[in-house]
């Protein structure tokens, strides 16, 4: 064969990987770019009470459109669901590495893998029908006898499409997320390590808090990240188990009183105005920024911890 | 005959001293496991409280200073931190095997008694939500699933092929931006990935509502998915296979196409499965790019196309017992996709090891 002949084929093989490498670097500032282009009107019609006004109405000239509410609502309900999941997760994670028998954490990390790809929707159809009626007595019990705090304090008749419900919801689907990378990086602690810390008499308690958890911290605050994006994005769980209502609720979990910016999108698609389009457009961008920053935060720690695990 | 002789020898029974537990130990556990519960359930059988709240402020307590109390008494100081580890990250893991298993029930039990054989094939002609559950079905949901999904895998797994080959066959300049783009992108919310196909089709007028605006969608989002998984794969392929092969005179894209793909064959199929498991159920995007309808359609590039998410999604906002049960029965057949699916990369990586 000739070599000019072979460098041809070679150089198209690496024209297309190198192609195929830079559109997929450009799709995410694409996406970006797009949408905001799209959404310019919105952006320099509302100016930053866009952001910051928590008014939603298509009825005036060129409404005025806002999604303050939403916003909280979205971080109050990933925050809460981070609250739930991240203990039970790093827990499940510890059980399947250092205390079940190898054949039930074989099990088990299987489950969570086949869980974590468990669809949305199926999550918001138990969280409407089975997870909601339970969790409203918890919260009614809640309210009972904690009302004195105001966290917990519930001036409504009904608990259901609480943000604390939806938080349940999140936390049920990103525990899965979270455990899987913590039980990942957890798996990758240096076995010999925990094996002579145990010889010279540590328990698993003073081996997970000497040896596991600082080793495999930010791996595991890389895997916290990852799920906080995902609840961050998440849409149609939230939209059918959350009240979105255009009011600032900042603390007051129990009442079904919940904003969620890409619920906010599905709920207003289907019968949106012209202007109104646009504006969904712009809570998008919005929420694509703030879930962006938060991957990116969390690709790179979970990168460096990788780098320094493989060294 | 070094070998069997060996293999006769049988471990001393004092070989692992610290797997003995002795009476006293034993007795201790026992009574450090049963007494809780016994005088927890008391509680539940006298006070009017609800059993959530019996196992948070009442079990909980009792199990911790219980096990603390056996540990102080076998084991010293240092095994009542070690106790109270043990308990939390069981109660832990109990209750989230709980909440998992919850799901999966329910649907499995929800899910059978509305899905039929007629369910799988019929479609939904003439069928409202109040319509019983003896006529029409979801297929004409699996098949637009199948066609969905079947698209954006094609869009997806070339290109991200060819980024994972950028990232291990080449010697790229950008191989640390375009890593990290890829793994940031696996948080863009399919939302926003709907919206995005949206814009740049619908909203300028080019084309209408259809099947493969939504594969477009759904091919961002598994995009990430299909990237990573192939890369690890490739890293998996021993560098002196590619040696070897350059060295007998092989091109890089023969090397890659006759020697690496082959050799990662099963890991690459995996990563595809994976990829189309993480989109099969995502419903936000399909919800803004395609419009659900009740007849069957095999058309992804024209016209309206039913999908099984989509399927869920307008028969429980519909608001009927029937249309609950039909969302039940979708779902299942959506959880049973997305078991078959984790069932074969399951077989594929059990397979490799071997």
């Amino acid at each position: 064969m000739n070599t000019r002949q072979v460098a041809k084929g070679d150089r198209a093989f690496f024209a297309v990987s190198t192609a195929a490498a830079f559109i997929t670097m450009f799709l995410v500032f694409g996406v970006l770019i797009f949408l905001s282009i799209k959404s310019w009107s919105t952006f320099s019609a509302q100016g930053t009470a866009f952001v910051t006004g928590s008014t939603w109405d298509n009825t005036t000239e060129g409404g005025t459109f806002q999604i303050w509410p939403m916003l909280v609502g979205t971080v109050l309900v990933s925050i809460l669901g981070l609250i739930i999941a991240v203990p039970a997760s790093i827990a499940v994670a510890f059980f399947i590495e250092y205390v079940a028998p190898p054949k039930v954490s074989r099990i088990a990390t299987s489950l969570i893998d086949l869980l974590a790809a468990l669809p949305s929707v199926v999550i918001g159809i138990w969280g409407i029908f089975v997870l909601s009626p339970v969790a409203a007595t918890w919260s009614q019990s809640l309210s009972g006898t904690l009302s004195f705090i105001p966290f917990f304090r519930n001036e409504f008749s009904n608990a259901e499409g609480a943000p604390f419900i939806a938080a349940w919801t999140i936390a049920v689907m990103i525990i899965p997320i979270i455990t899987s990378v913590s039980r990942e990086v957890m798996g990758r602690v240096d076995k010999d390590l925990i094996s002579a810390a145990t010889a010279l008499g540590s328990t698993n308690f003073s081996n997970m808090r000497r040896i596991v958890i600082p080793t495999a911290k930010s791996g595991i605050l890389g895997g916290i990240l990852l799920g906080l994006g995902r609840a961050l994005g998440e849409t149609v769980a939230i939209f059918f188990v959350l009240n979105l209502v255009f009011e600032v609720n900042f603390f007051h979990i129990l009442e079904p009183k919940g904003g969620n910016v890409a619920s906010l999108i599905i709920a207003k698609f289907g019968e949106a105005t012209p202007e109104e389009l646009n504006a969904l457009m712009a809570a998008g961008v919005v929420l694509f920024i703030l879930t962006l920053v938060v991957n990116m935060i969390a690709t790179s720690i979970v990168q460096r911890s990788e780098k320094r695990m493989a060294s | 005959m070094m070998e069997n002789t060996v293999q006769l020898l049988e471990r001393p029974a004092g070989a692992t001293p610290w797997k003995t537990r002795s009476q006293n130990f034993r007795i201790w556990i026992a009574a450090a496991s049963i007494l809780p519960a016994a005088l927890s359930y008391l509680v539940y059988l006298n006070a009017g409280l609800s059993g959530a709240a019996i196992l948070l402020i009442v079990f909980l307590p009792l199990q911790l200073l219980g096990a603390a109390i056996a540990a102080a008494f076998t084991r010293g100081r240092r095994g009542v931190a070690d106790s109270q580890l043990s308990v939390l990250v069981l109660f832990a893991t109990s209750f989230v095997a709980i909440m998992l298993g919850s799901i999966v029930f329910s649907i499995i039990s929800w899910g059978l008694k509305a899905v039929s054989p007629h369910f799988i094939y019929q479609n939904n002609v003439y069928v409202t939500p109040t319509t019983s559950l003896e006529y029409g079905g979801a297929g004409h949901a699996l098949i637009g699933s199948l066609l969905v999904v079947g698209l954006a895998t094609l869009i997806a797994v070339p290109l991200g092929l060819a980024v994972a080959v950028y990232l291990t066959e080449t010697k790229g300049r950008f191989k640390g931006p375009v890593r990290f783009l890829a793994q940031s992108m696996s948080g863009l919310p399919s939302i926003v990935a709907g919206l995005f196909v949206y814009a740049l089709f619908i909203a300028t007028g080019t084309a209408n509502l259809s099947g493969w605006l939504g594969s477009l969608a759904l091919s961002l989002l598994m995009l990430p998915t299909v990237v990573r998984m192939s890369e690890e794969v490739l890293k998996l392929v021993p560098g002196d296979l590619r040696s070897a092969a350059l060295a007998l005179g092989a091109p890089q894209r023969r090397t890659f196409f006759q020697v690496v793909m082959p050799t990662a064959k099963a890991g690459l199929i995996t990563a595809v499965l994976l990829g189309i498991a993480r989109v099969v159920g995502e419903t936000a995007p399909l919800l803004l790019t395609t419009r659900l309808m009740s007849e069957t359609s095999i058309n992804p590039f024209y016209g309206d196309l039913a999908t099984l998410p989509t399927f869920i999604f307008s028969n429980l906002t519909a608001g009927f017992d029937t249309g609950r049960a039909r969302a039940w029965a979708a779902a299942f057949l959506l959880l049973a996709v997305v078991g078959l699916i984790f069932g074969a990369t399951r077989a594929l990586t059990t397979q490799k090891v071997k």
